[in-house]
């Protein structure tokens, strides 16, 4: 039974849902909004004796979840989650209101029902107490706009509040020396998840990294308990890698959880041309091979979303799920079980979506912070796919104001699409960025945010036909231009 | 003969705050159109210093946990290096924290003051609040432009003592304190602001003012880049919404 308050504070978000929804509009914040301001304990209240897996992180938060939920899906459960975006306590507190009517109709039908939900880092802190999961992920931690969240150590501190407010099992990246550090003291509750120490791509002995121009930007260069600087056997990407501290010897442990994968030798992918046989695959492309470890078991499974950071969303969403299932005891949720379904997993709202467009696509990549845009860079620098590239930057309250991060990003050390195309608020600063990349003015199109959509237009009509025009915007600039996709090209509202 | 330039890169590895690392993007762009060979070296902690080595030194700012980590390197270690090379007229480019660390010392909102190298004569105060927003200055240090495009993002407010001019006024946005309508700061050829990131990239006549000035220290004698095209950096500068347009 609900509490009184508890359930007018559900009656009140019900209704402001129902309204807000006839006005056509998005209700993912109002209604948890004004339960919680009815009746505050409306989390704890509503997470009562549930299955519960709570993720943060700054980058693969959405992905992760998003994975997670399907494998989840995949091995019967009703899976309620939050939407993109509505990670913030409110947000969180209109999912778990929703679930109501979803939880009472599956568990009428004898289902069982889990509850997915992504956490902004700050709401990770408040959240977690109320909502008491059995599970938490931390993907990583990046500098992500600086002047809304603070600095890095300070969001990990916030991370380490909302794990002591609960009993979980947490799940932590290894090769994250920010994140791996949450381990201490809380060493019984935490299992790693990371990459193969030989599978990382900036290995430091064998495949040492293209020199940039200036040195580029690591979040976490020195050691976080002695302040000496680290040193790494391997890297992946950013400040992720074989950490260790020559000083007090914190180092990466050896995951738990492992993901592995072998980068197709230039050989092997010459052959396949000389056979006439398709393309071999590589971390770009779906269905990539990569093996799961755990416990002794290995899988392969083809890769569900490209690029690399998605191999350690991979491997932390199938973790949670097998987590969960050895905390609650359910054989469905068994790791090889939630192996195989990860890779059938697709794209989340903005992430990595591929549009068709006649004889052409759309990829939406949403890019909020230096290490995302980074990793984006790559991905598309690699897909062999790709007929043009689209980046648009805005600066809302929502982006950050301060849109100087741009940067930080190596731009310099790859290549790009030969059409390049630039809107957004701040359309001159990342032109500008882009120009000073070595992107010659004669292949960029700049206009400003009032045109982005003409420019879209323009942009897919210069794409080649079977090919796919790469967009990356920010957060504000996405939500604008994917009104106008859906008004252009007809394309169904992502709400609905 | 070609030219050449040594920029010291001071802990890119801990004060690589909001993309300052555009700042040295920008000197390598402009010197390399003019085949200016630019070195750019990163020293960073327990890593020694010699003043006589570089003609550029290049100081950013960083997360204050960062800053805390390198500022008794930078004080005490190599402090009189760098006080060295201030006085021998070495070319710097200090931004936001690397600008405060300058300068003699930087008082908390709680009252406790964080000793500083004291190699201009600066002092900072810090407040809850912060400055963040795109800023306009004008400048007389050269006449190619007068107006120079930043963006500040900071909650120190810093004050000039004597012997330290203004690195230009306040048009908009609040620039060292939000008070005296002043904005960086110039002792010999020290050139400090609070604008970070694209500082340079934005201002291109401010990148070339750096080069020249540090040739002619290099050489002794006045010396005239090659005029450049500045059609990009106009560009961009034309798009910032806080561009006056004609």
């Amino acid at each position: 039974m609900l509490h009184i308050r508890a359930g007018f504070a559900v009656m009140t978000a019900s209704g402001i849902s129902k309204i807000l929804r006839l006005m056509g509009r998005g209700a993912t914040t109002l209604p948890g909004r004004a339960a919680l301001k009815i009746y505050p304990q409306i989390l704890s209240q509503l997470s009562k004796e549930q299955k519960i897996i709570v993720l943060t992180g700054t980058n693969g938060k959405t992905t992760t979840t998003h994975m997670a939920a399907g494998i989840l899906k995949a091995r019967g459960y009703t899976v309620i989650t939050n939407v993109s975006g509505a990670n913030l306590a409110t947000g969180i507190a209109t999912t778990m209101i929703e679930g109501i009517r979803i939880r009472r109709r599956t568990e009428k039908a004898g289902g069982k029902v889990v509850y997915v939900i992504e956490a902004d880092e700050a709401a990770f802190a408040k959240v977690t107490g109320p909502l008491q999961p059995m599970v938490c992920v931390v993907t990583n931690l990046f500098r992500d706009q600086l002047d809304r969240y603070g600095e890095l150590v300070y969001t990990q501190s916030l991370i380490a509040k909302g794990l002591d407010a609960t009993t979980a099992r947490i799940l932590l990246d290894a090769d994250d020396s920010l994140v791996a550090a949450l381990e201490r003291g809380r060493e019984d509750r935490v299992v790693f998840f990371g990459m193969d120490e030989s599978s990382m791509t900036r290995n430091t002995v064998t495949n040492p990294l293209k020199s940039a121009l200036s040195e580029t930007t690591s979040d976490a260069s020195y050691c976080s308990f002695c302040q000496t600087k680290y040193e790494y056997r391997a890297r992946s990407f950013g400040h992720l890698g074989a950490f260790y501290c020559p000083s007090c010897g914190y180092s990466r442990k050896e995951p738990q959880f492992l993901v592995s994968y072998k980068e197709p030798s230039e050989q092997e992918k010459a052959s396949a041309v000389q056979k006439g046989e398709s393309p071999v695959k590589g971390p770009a492309d779906v269905g990539f091979p990569v093996t799961l470890t755990y416990s002794g078991e290995s899988i392969t499974i083809g890769l569900p979303i490209p690029g690399l950071h998605n191999f350690y969303n991979t491997a932390a969403a199938v973790a949670a799920c097998t987590e969960l299932g050895e905390k609650c005891g359910d054989p469905a949720l068994s790791f090889t079980g939630c192996a195989k379904e990860v890779g059938k997993v697709r794209p989340a709202f903005g992430r990595m979506e591929k549009i068709p467009v006649g004889s052409k696509s759309l990829c939406l990549l949403l890019v909020k912070n230096p290490v995302g845009l980074e990793r984006t860079l790559s991905f598309v620098s690699q897909a062999s796919d790709a007929g043009g590239m689209y980046l648009l930057l805005n600066s809302n309250d929502a982006d950050g104001k301060d849109v100087s991060w741009i940067w930080d990003v190596d731009f310099e050390s790859r290549s790009y699409p030969e059409k390049v195309f630039v809107s957004g608020e701040r359309y001159g600063d990342m032109y500008l960025r882009l120009a000073y990349a070595g992107i010659d003015k004669d292949r960029m199109q700049a206009q400003p945010m009032s045109r982005c959509g003409d420019l879209l237009d323009e942009a897919l009509a210069e794409c080649e036909e079977g090919k796919c025009l790469y967009i990356l915007p920010n957060y504000t600039a996405m939500l604008a231009l994917r009104k106008i996709m859906v008004r252009r090209y007809h394309l169904r509202d992502f709400w609905k | 003969m070609q030219e050449k330039i040594r920029l010291c890169h001071l802990y890119p590895d801990l004060l690589n705050l909001y993309g300052d690392r555009g700042n040295i993007l920008a000197l390598i762009r402009r010197t390399s159109l003019r085949g200016i060979d630019l070195e750019v070296e990163s020293i960073s902690i327990g890593e020694s210093f010699d003043p006589d080595r570089y003609d550029m030194i290049f100081l950013g700012g960083g997360q204050d946990a960062e800053q805390n980590i390198l500022r008794s390197d930078f004080v005490s270690v190599k402090g009189e290096k760098i006080k060295e090379a201030v006085a021998k007229d070495k070319v710097f480019l200090c931004i936001c924290g690397g600008y405060q660390m300058m300068g003699h010392f930087y008082e908390e909102h709680d009252g406790h003051k964080i000793e500083c190298l004291g190699a201009i004569n600066i002092w900072t105060v810090g407040k809850k609040s912060r400055f963040i927003g795109d800023t306009v200055y004008s400048s007389d240090l050269f006449a190619e432009s007068s107006v120079l495009y930043g963006f500040e993002n900071h909650s120190g407010r810093t004050y000039l003592g004597d012997g330290v001019k203004p690195l230009a006024k306040v048009l908009a946005g609040s620039g060292n304190n939000g008070e005296d309508g002043t904005e960086g700061a110039v002792y010999k050829n020290v050139y400090c602001t609070y604008s970070h990131g694209s500082f340079l990239p934005k201002n291109p006549a401010m990148t070339d003012f750096l080069i020249r000035r540090a040739l002619e220290v290099q050489k002794g004698v006045p010396y005239n880049l090659a005029p450049l095209s500045n059609e990009v950096e106009d560009f961009a500068r034309n798009a910032l919404p806080t561009c006056k347009k004609p």
